[in-house]
């Protein structure tokens, strides 16, 4: 079952009466929607009597949009600035104020959901303060922030990275990390401002492929009115029910500037007009197959009370459908950690948010953080190379196998997600077979299976099939850094260790310098920038290696070996635990 | 949705976009748009070319794929 959620807002002007249109369409579909009125409507007796009149007639809800910021007594304290998050934590608190007082002024009561981009730490706890009533919340942009930088014009920057891409209960300290219990919870159910495409959004700007017909447009992914794209992702979600107790959740949210001429497109509205039409007609044809409920925002909220205890993890797979490479991504979440694994290179970690540590964000003028609210990353292989393309690699996982004075490295192989399997809470993907031949003639297969749950991830290596009885190394390899952005961090303060015969504990120092720790089980990065201390262990390792990367490459690196001789299986454990602040 | 919309002669460089920036070119009423970015400029017949051109990549643009045959993929 995929419960869906349309969002409407009206616009200035001419925009007005596309709004309506909007409005009149899903009606007309026989589906609900939630209207996001700004707190300038709030002024406007036509779009308050036009919401009251939808509310009563068709059920829909209306809802609080915080963005632009402007209107009577908020214009002066927001100077400009149209994101609420942006601000610092005393204006935050008078918007907000101001905000929920007229809206229960003009509707007798608070409002019962939220909409923003972005909803940092300390938003959430004055808006809970503010407005109890609102336990619903549209409350991040997927990774539509930092990563825009590469690929967006002057003006558009969301700063939200690293969150779950479907609904998720904000933990107290950061609105994008999912809490792990009630005592961490903010208190409300988040749900992302559109779905977004798991491998186009990974590997680029997430806001050309999402659930927004207009957008796809603005991607080029349309033939004018022609776009299977839009349905396709649909379908995609669809599937995810399959491994997250039979539901799946999307929603869109096009603004009426999308439906008319504008400088993200070069067609004319009408061919986004019958995409947006195709779009929720579809929706309206699942409806009546009995495969799709349509919700309000806040009846959805109340539904994954229902349905999602805190805590609860997510998986996605995702199959790229727009340039038919046959990719698959498979991502999980859960309170503990955001993993996604690049299964067309061997199954390396392409992105890591150690969730474990808690980390705490929040923005504003008045915090470090200032205007990046994403969560940092361990791993982001696309801000920071992956495997190497040119020159060394950057954060990334891998396996190196090696025999015969010679390493494979398992990223230059492709695979895909042969299956997913859940049981005894924990999450089972196993990749198909990489096959392998070596200089001297050595071949056989290698398969990768990870399980997910409860702060590890466990790495399985089944070596079949070998054409001869040889010895061969497997070395899990592990490459990462702190960060947020494509840029380093200051990696000082990071501690590497291991145990063995010659344990080893040594402050990062950008030596270059590699550490050998015969006999070691265990090998471990601990990174307070995270608060998480990351290891790699195995009962049944030869030995280890840590290294403290330079500054042309600003990463710490963990190597666990393994021997074979012939046919074997071994099991790496990925550790995140949290360290004190 | 009026037909003499300013918008109408806005188009994107197809040489930004082709590197995920969207960045709308200047028409000065010759018939030629140029870039305020990059050094590209181009006639619109020209430019839709290029926007062909930069969809080439998307070999699955006009296929649907269902539920189904998204389990097989």
């Amino acid at each position: 079952m995929m419960l869906f959620n349309i969002f409407h807002r009206p616009g200035p002007g001419a925009h007005y009466d596309i709004y309506r249109q909007q409005q009149e369409l899903a009606h007309q579909l026989g589906l609900k929607t939630t209207i996001f009125l700004y707190y300038s409507d709030l002024f406007d007796p036509r779009a308050i009597a036009d919401a009251i009149h939808d509310r009563d007639t068709h059920g829909d809800e209306i809802s609080l949009a915080l963005h632009n910021l402007t209107g009577p007594e908020i214009t002066e304290i927001s100077n400009g600035q149209i994101a609420l998050w942006l601000l610092d934590r005393e204006r935050k608190e008078q918007i907000l104020a101001r905000m929920i007082g007229k809206f229960a002024e003009v509707f007798g009561a608070n409002p019962t959901s939220i909409g923003s981009y972005h909803l940092d730490s300390s938003c959430l706890e004055v808006l809970r303060r503010l407005a109890p009533e609102a336990r619903t919340v549209i409350g991040g942009c997927f990774e539509e922030g930092v990563r825009v930088f590469h690929g967006c014009n002057h003006s558009w920057y969301l700063f939200n990275e690293g969150m779950p891409w479907n609904p998720w209960y904000p933990s107290k300290t950061h609105g994008l990390r999912p809490a792990r219990d009630e005592d961490d919870a903010a208190g409300v159910v988040a749900v992302p401002h559109l779905v977004r495409d798991m491998s186009l959004a990974f590997e680029g700007r997430n806001d050309f492929w999402a659930s927004h017909p207009p957008n796809v447009i603005r991607g080029m992914g349309n033939d004018a009115s022609f776009c299977p794209y839009d349905l396709n992702l649909i379908d995609q979600y669809r599937m995810q029910a399959e491994w997250n107790g039979g539901y799946s959740y999307y929603n869109t949210f096009v603004s009426p500037s999308w439906l008319d001429w504008n400088h993200n497109s070069e067609y004319p509205p009408e061919v986004a007009w019958e995409l947006y039409r195709k779009f929720l007609t579809y929706m309206a044809s699942l409806k009546k197959d009995g495969q799709l409920e349509d919700l309000t925002l806040s009846a959805y909220g109340e539904r994954h009370r229902q349905i999602r205890p805190v805590g609860h993890d997510e998986v996605y797979l995702a199959k790229e459908l727009l340039y038919g490479s046959g990719k698959h991504y498979f991502w999980f979440v859960d309170p503990a950690y955001r993993v996604t694994i690049d299964a067309t290179q061997g199954g390396s970690i392409g992105d890591l948010r150690p969730y474990a540590g808690q980390a705490p964000v929040a923005t504003g003028p008045d915090t470090p953080h200032r205007d990046i609210g994403s969560y940092p990353y361990l791993i982001q292989s696309q801000h920071r190379s992956g495997n190497a393309h040119h020159c060394y690699d950057g954060a990334r996982t891998t396996l190196l196998l090696k025999h015969a004075g010679q390493t494979l490295d398992l990223c230059n192989y492709r695979t895909k997600v042969a299956s997913v399997t859940r049981a005894d809470d924990r999450v089972k993907a196993t990749l198909t077979p990489v096959s392998f031949t070596f200089a001297d003639g050595l071949a056989g297969e290698l398969t990768t299976t990870y399980e997910f749950g409860n702060g590890v991830i466990t790495i399985s290596r089944q070596v079949s099939g070998l054409s001869a009885q040889a010895d061969l190394e497997l070395i899990e390899y592990f490459k990462g850094a702190p960060g947020r952005t494509e840029y380093p961090e200051d990696l000082h303060g990071i501690i590497l260790e291991a145990n063995g015969s010659s344990p080893v504990q040594r402050e990062f120092d950008y030596s270059g310098q590699w550490i050998d720790a015969p006999g070691a089980t265990e090998v471990a990065a601990v990174i307070p920038h995270v608060r998480t201390r990351l290891s790699l262990t195995s009962n049944s390792a030869a030995s280890g290696r840590v290294h403290a990367g330079h500054l042309f490459s600003p990463y710490f690196t963990l190597q666990l070996a393994h021997r074979l001789t012939g046919n074997g299986t071994t099991r790496t454990c990925l550790n995140l635990t949290p360290i004190a602040a | 949705m009026s037909e003499s919309n300013s918008y109408r002669s806005v188009m994107r460089c197809p040489v930004c976009f082709s590197r995920d920036t969207d960045v709308l070119m200047i028409h000065t009423g010759t018939d030629f748009h140029y870039c305020t970015k990059c050094s590209f400029q181009g006639l619109e017949s020209e430019i839709r070319g290029m926007y062909r051109d930069i969809q080439k990549k998307f070999h699955n643009m006009g296929k649907r794929i269902t539920l189904e045959e998204q389990r097989a993929l």
